[in-house]
Formats: structure tokens, C-alpha cells, sequence
């Protein structure tokens, strides 16, 4: 008996050292478990940091290493990041590629990539997913999310990761970008539009102007003839009709002087820009000669001094000078001998303030008379097309003549001002540049 | 002197007309009869058998139907016969590209319409003159 129950106390000792041992197998499997689930975290970069049991106690031990960063920067960063299998399975998304997809960044992973690019842009993926292995790739594809697309880039390259190659890729969302190039897009169609239909009606009036002054020309010629013819027939006509021929005569004769005048205004846009070295002392004398008769007639003096010599349109800058004077020469007084004085200077800069420099780049000419002048709150119109400051019975001119004028100097980088007391002549002054440059 | 013999192709009836009253009286040049465009000008020298009996002066208006001056003129230019002869290219209104473009196809002058009678003959005087000097 007593034998019996030493063999159940050795039994009973044995199966409680057997559910000891038992016990630390657990306790040993567990601290297994946890140490590999540890080394998995610190793999996968889920862990920071780490506590260890050690001699002196508990351990702390950070893991600052780049590739703590590098997670971070893949988070936070506003473009999509995936990391994809060789079969194309999502392994890894950050939060902005969920957001993107309107996924829950749980249920992305273990999804095939392709099944957010739109059907049409699927090929164009397919492809860059099997070059991608061989060299990094990009391409702009659509991206499905929620019945919705957008338009991204996809940046593709290659990564080693511990067992085999995987593929990471960047998605751009070109939303932003697109609907600005779409809008500059139209922008730039509508300008292109206008622009065409600027041009063409700019032509249209070009084109108008000049048939219509080449047509208009003929039967004012026939009116200003055959009414040329009448007045030779004194005797035949009574002194009312003489009265009334002379008018025709006048009125037709306005008329084709306006319809000169418009002809060559309307020219100015179209004509091609001849640019050779003009010397304005040149074009002065010759223009002085044509004003002859009209000179003499007002006994009038003119004295010229110093033009310089600029490269520009010939015709047209002596068309800017012939209707300078021809203004002097119209708009003078009655009772006093008109003087014109027309001289020139370098000046530094584009401006009716600048300096005197004998070696600037621009020339200034000034034409000065003391004829009638106007008010200065008129400026504005001197250079007008039609208008006029002056009462068309006292003193003919058609009102274009200024305007041709500041186009002329426009045409040629210039600048036209005129100044004036009404009753104390007028003064025009034109900046031209000495080299001509294409505007 | 001989009297110039003026040949003229212009369609306009009324300009037809003001150069028969004015050239009527002058001793100095001969009208020779008018031609309604170029190609009734160029068939007109066609039927001149002698070459004393060319025209001394061709005036051209240059806006004519069928054949415009500026053509005609390119023609006249082109054949042996013709081509010595001057020729006037004459427009109611003249331009740079008008006086360019005629000199460059051989056109002797450039003129635009007269406006009166006097216009007109000093025009021809003009012409006349010219001729005179450019057959020394």
C-alpha cells in the first residue's frame, strides 16, 4: 500500500514536472511568435522603435534609419504611390492612391492594378507595365475611380525587394494641369478665331476702301470735266448757273480729293515696308520745290536747319513732311508773313523730354509756324481721322492728312505731338528712331 | 513735222469721246481709231501692213476688259514689231505698285486722267515732247 503510494507521488511529481515543462515549451513558443512578428514589423516598417528585455533591464532601440523616412515621404507626398507584384497585384498603396480611387486603402491591397485604368487607356498600360522591366516608363493614362476618370501619369520603375522584383509606381493626377491646358486651348482658339475673323475683315475694309476710292474716282473726274466743259460756255449760261457750275466744280473737286486721300490712307495697312536711308534734308528741298508757287504766293519763308538722316520708308515719311507744311502753308494768318522753321536734333530716348545727344539714337524734328494755331484741348483731334479743327470754306483739306501722318510715324516706331495757342502758331514735333527696327 | 500717230485702247465711251473734241484740232498728232480693249488693240496692229504706219505713241488705259493695260502692254512688249514703240500706260488713279509695276514691263510713262480740257492737252503736249526727245 505504502509502495503504491510512493509510485502515485512519483507519478503525480513526474506529470506536474511534464505540465511544467509543457508550460515554458508555451511560454518559449510565444516569445518566438512575438520575435518573429517583430523582425516581420521591423521588415515591413511598421516599427519605430523596439524594447528589449536586457541584463540591466528593459532597452530601447529606435530603428532611424532612411527608410523611415522614405515611408513618410511616400505618405505624405500628394501624388499616388503603388507597389505592384510581377502578376500587377497592388502589395502596398499609400493613403493619396485610395484617395484618388475612392478606395478604403484596406480592401486596395491584393487588387490588381489594372482594374482602375479605363478600358480604352488599358492597352497603353499593358504595354508600359511590360516594358517597365527592362527601363523605368511613363505614360499618361485614365485612372477609374467611383464611375469617374482622371487623367494621371504614371511614372514605372522597378524595385528589388527581398524576395524578387517588384514594381513601384508613381500616379500624377493631371486633373489640374489638363483642365488648365484645355482652357488655354480654347482660349487660344478663340483668339485665333477673332484673329481670323479680324483679318479678314480688316482685308474686307482694305479691300473695300480701295476699290471703292478706285471706283469712286472715275465718275468724279467725268462730273469735274464736263462741268469744266459747261463753264467754257460763258455765253450760253446765266450768272446763277455759272454760280452753280462753280459750285459742282468745288464740291467734286473736295470730293476727289477726299477720295485720294482715303485711298492712301487705306494703302498705309497694306503696303509693304520699304526701309532705306532717308536724308530728310533731301526730302525737304524736293518737297520745297513742290510748295513753290504756294510760297511765293504767301510770301512765305522757311528756313531749314540740320535734318538728320534716318532709315525709314521714303514715300511715306516725305508724305509725313508734305502734309506738315502743306499745314504750315494753309493755316496762316492774314496779315503777317508766314514763317516756317523745320530743324532737327539727336536726342537719347524715345521721349519729347529727353536730352540732346549728339550721339543718340533717335532724331527729333520740329516744324514751327506762326500761323493760326489752334486750342490745345484740340489735340486730341489734330491727328484724327476726318476730324477737323478748322471750317472746311476757310480752309480746304479733307482732315485726313494728320491722321496719315501719325500712322506713317507709328509705322515706323516713331512718336508725332503737335502744341499750339490758338492765334500763336503751332508747333509739330516727331521723334523717329535712326535705325529702323521691325515692330 | 510729221504728225505722231497716237493708237489708244480704252473701253470708257465718254474718255473715248473727250479725246476725239480735243485732239480733233491739234496739227501735231493723229488719232488713230480707237480700240475698246487690248486685244482689239493688238488685232488693230496686226492689220498694218507697213511698219512706217505703226503708231508713234500707244496710250493704254489700264483698267480694260479682256485684255487690262498692264497685260496688253507685256504683249506689245514681247514682239519684235511692237516693241520699240512707247507705250503710255494711262489710269484714273496711280499708284506706287501701278508706276512699279508698268516700268517694269517696259511701259515709257505712267499717267492718271486729266481733270479738265487743259488736262488734256497738256498731257498730249507731254507725250508729245517726250517722244520727240526719246526718238533723237
Amino acid at each position: 500500500m505504502e509502495q503504491q503510494n510512493a509510485r502515485y507521488q512519483s507519478i503525480e511529481h513526474l506529470h506536474r514536472q511534464l505540465e511544467e515543462k509543457e508550460r515554458e515549451l508555451e511560454e518559449l513558443r510565444y516569445q518566438f511568435e512575438e520575435a518573429r512578428e517583430t523582425i516581420d514589423a521591423i521588415r515591413n516598417g511598421q516599427i519605430d522603435a523596439l524594447v528589449v528585455e536586457g541584463k540591466d533591464g528593459h532597452q530601447l532601440y529606435t530603428l532611424q534609419t532612411a527608410d523611415r523616412t522614405y515611408r513618410v515621404f511616400i505618405e505624405k507626398m500628394t501624388e499616388g504611390a503603388v507597389t505592384l507584384s510581377q502578376q500587377g497585384i497592388i502589395l502596398y498603396a499609400n493613403t493619396q492612391f485610395a484617395n484618388m480611387v475612392k478606395y478604403p486603402l484596406s480592401s486596395v491591397i491584393g487588387l490588381s492594378f489594372d482594374q482602375f485604368i479605363t478600358p480604352k487607356a488599358i492597352s497603353q498600360y499593358r504595354e508600359l507595365f511590360q516594358n517597365c522591366w527592362n527601363a523605368d516608363a511613363k505614360g499618361e493614362v485614365y485612372l477609374l475611380c467611383d464611375g469617374d476618370k482622371i487623367p494621371v501619369q504614371l511614372s514605372l520603375t522597378t524595385l528589388e525587394l527581398q524576395d524578387g522584383l517588384a514594381l513601384s509606381i508613381i500616379i500624377t493626377d493631371l486633373s489640374f494641369q489638363k483642365t488648365i491646358q484645355e482652357q488655354l486651348r480654347q482660349r487660344n482658339e478663340q483668339l485665333e478665331i477673332i484673329n481670323r475673323a479680324l483679318e479678314i475683315s480688316n482685308h474686307d475694309l482694305q479691300q473695300f476702301a480701295s476699290v471703292a476710292s478706285h471706283d469712286l474716282q472715275e465718275p468724279v473726274r467725268k462730273i469735274l470735266i464736263f462741268s469744266h466743259l459747261l463753264r467754257e460756255n460763258l455765253d450760253l449760261l446765266s450768272p446763277d448757273s455759272i454760280k452753280y457750275v462753280e459750285k459742282i466744280i468745288e464740291s467734286s473737286t473736295r470730293m476727289k480729293r477726299l477720295i485720294i486721300d482715303i485711298l492712301s490712307y487705306s494703302r498705309l495697312s497694306a503696303n509693304d515696308f520699304g526701309i532705306e536711308e532717308v536724308n530728310l534734308n533731301d526730302v525737304t528741298r524736293e518737297l520745297l520745290e513742290d510748295f513753290d508757287l504756294q510760297i511765293e504766293e504767301k510770301n512765305a519763308r522757311i528756313i531749314v536747319t540740320n535734318l538728320p538722316l534716318v532709315q525709314g520708308n521714303k514715300g511715306q515719311l516725305r508724305q509725313v513732311f508734305q502734309n506738315i507744311i502743306s499745314n504750315a502753308l494753309k493755316f496762316v494768318k492774314t496779315d503777317v508773313q508766314p514763317i516756317i522753321s523745320i530743324s532737327g536734333k539727336r536726342i537719347a530716348t524715345k521721349s519729347f523730354n529727353s536730352r540732346e545727344d549728339p550721339g543718340g539714337d533717335f532724331a527729333l524734328i520740329t516744324f514751327e509756324d506762326n500761323g493760326i494755331g489752334f486750342d490745345e484741348i484740340y489735340l486730341s483731334k489734330v491727328f484724327a481721322l476726318f476730324d477737323r479743327l478748322n471750317s472746311k470754306d476757310k480752309y480746304e483739306g479733307t482732315g485726313i492728312g494728320m491722321s496719315i501722318a501719325k500712322k506713317i510715324i507709328d509705322k515706323h516706331n516713331g512718336l508725332i505731338t503737335a502744341s499750339s495757342k490758338e492765334g500763336a502758331g503751332a508747333t509739330f514735333k516727331i521723334i523717329l528712331p535712326l535705325r529702323h527696327t521691325p515692330s | 513735222m510729221a504728225p505722231k500717230n497716237l493708237l489708244l485702247a480704252k473701253d470708257d465711251g465718254d474718255d473715248q469721246q473727250l479725246f476725239r473734241d480735243f485732239l480733233v484740232h491739234r496739227r501735231d498728232v493723229t488719232l488713230m481709231p480707237i480700240a475698246e480693249n487690248g486685244v482689239e488693240l493688238l488685232a488693230a496692229l496686226e492689220l498694218i501692213k507697213h511698219a512706217n504706219d505703226l503708231p508713234s505713241i500707244i496710250i493704254l488705259d489700264h483698267n480694260m476688259p479682256r485684255l487690262n493695260g498692264l497685260q496688253t502692254l507685256q504683249i506689245l512688249k514681247r514682239e519684235k514689231r511692237y516693241s520699240h514703240i512707247p507705250v503710255i500706260v494711262y489710269s484714273t488713279y496711280v499708284d506706287d505698285d501701278l508706276i512699279r509695276e508698268s516700268k517694269d514691263k517696259g511701259a515709257f510713262k505712267v499717267v492718271s486722267k486729266p481733270f479738265t480740257k487743259e488736262g488734256y492737252h497738256s498731257m498730249i503736249d507731254e507725250f508729245v515732247l517726250s517722244i520727240t526727245k526719246h526718238s533723237k
